[in-house]
Formats: C-alpha cells, structure tokens, sequence
C-alpha cells in the first residue's frame, strides 16, 4: 500500500461564500463521498477557506515578506487535501475519478 | 480554537541533485521545528509530497472526469506539503510560518464543520 495526497481543485468556486443551487448540490455530494470512502483516509486533512483569505510568507534574500493573496494566482486552486492509501497509482485514480466536485491533483507522499 | 494549514512552497524540484548529507543538512532543523510544534500541541499532522513531476491530475471536463499526467497548474512554484496547526488567530499561524526554517509558506485559515 501506498500513502497518496488528494489535493482537491476548485475552478473558482466558492463554497463558503454564495454558492449556486447546483453548486450546493456537488457539497453535498462531497460530504457523501466522505462518507462513502471514509475507510480509505489515514488522514482526513482540511477542507481550506478560500484563496482569498491566503496570507503567503516569502523569504526571498533574507527579508522576509508577508502579503495577502495564495502563492499563485490561478482560477485553480487547492480547496482542501486528504491523504489515502491505495494498492496504487492506478486505484488512487480510480477513486479520484469517482469526486463529485471539479478536480483532484494526485500526489505520492514522501515516507 | 481555529485551525490553519501551512502550505509549504517547493521551488522546482528542489530534492534533485541534493546528496544524502545535503538533505540530512537540510532537514535537521525543520525536523526538530516540527517536533516543537508536534510537543506544545500546536502541529497537528503534516506530510511532505513528492516533487510535482510525479503528479497525476484528475478533472473535470464536459462532465466527465479526464486523467492528465503532471500537476494542475504548470509553474516554478508547487505545494510541497502540508502541515495543520491549532493556534489562537491568523497572527500567531503567521508567525509560525515565518519561523519555518526552510522556504516560502502560505497559510490559510481551514473551514470548520
């Protein structure tokens, strides 16, 4: 078995904020897909404010900065991560495919 | 008391072409940075991710899910890992970050259910 990050993507959504009827619809989805797939988390992470309640801390040349706003901006962003364990990478995808929301970057964890 | 996650900011593939006594170098101090927060209470959990090249994306296109090698957003600059920490407000998780004794970090406050 290995260890896998699900970083889960949003595409600008706002959960947290005024969401649509049909976005309300896919949180909801997602509480259930929790529910369904609780027993394959070894870590149920956090679900993130969004990205514009970031602070990022840069410590370029010695000083260091800190200023609002995540470290890229992009209308993709990190809403959450979990950590699951699957046979491998093919199952970490068969599963990530099965997310009600918009999308999962898949990253092995460093042991 | 509020939750915040610190996203550790890996600059390319920082690991590569690093020896075992660089990375040894490397990590001592973050490793025992993490066992302080780990004692006191206020690091919760935390994982380090391998480099970005060996990302797979999974998205959501006309409906359905499309599986792409690579990270979702091509740059310099990618989540490196995560660590969740309990404190009492977004100043003391900032300086915390600030503390981290190894790159950049971007804290973000974690929705309570």
């Amino acid at each position: 078995m290995s260890k896998y990050a699900f970083l889960f993507m949003d595409d600008g959504v706002d959960y947290q904020g005024d969401p649509t009827p049909e976005q309300q619809k896919v949180y909801a989805d997602i509480f259930k897909w929790f529910e369904v797939n609780g027993s394959k988390f070894v870590d149920g992470g956090a679900e993130l404010q969004p990205t514009r309640t970031a602070t990022t801390i840069r410590k370029g040349t010695g000083k260091v900065t800190v200023v609002d706003g995540p470290f890229i901006e992009s209308k993709e962003s990190v809403g959450g991560y979990s950590i699951i364990e699957a046979p491998d990478r093919d199952a970490a995808i068969a599963l990530a495919k099965t997310w009600p929301g918009y999308g999962i970057e898949i990253r092995e964890v460093l042991e | 008391m509020p939750k915040y996650v610190l996203i550790f900011i890996n600059q390319g593939d920082w690991r590569a072409n690093k020896s075992e006594e660089d990375l040894t170098k490397i990590y001592a101090p973050i490793r025992s940075w993490w066992d302080e927060l780990a004692k006191s209470g206020v690091g919760k959990g935390g994982q380090e991710l391998k480099p970005q090249r060996t990302a797979t994306s999974v998205r959501r296109v006309n409906g359905s899910m499309k599986v792409t090698d690579g990270p979702f957003i091509e740059s310099k600059e990618s989540v490196g890992g995560f660590a969740l920490i309990e404190v009492d407000d977004l100043d003391k998780a900032i300086a915390i970050a600030k503390s981290f004794p190894g790159g950049d970090v971007e804290v973000r406050p974690v929705v309570e259910h």
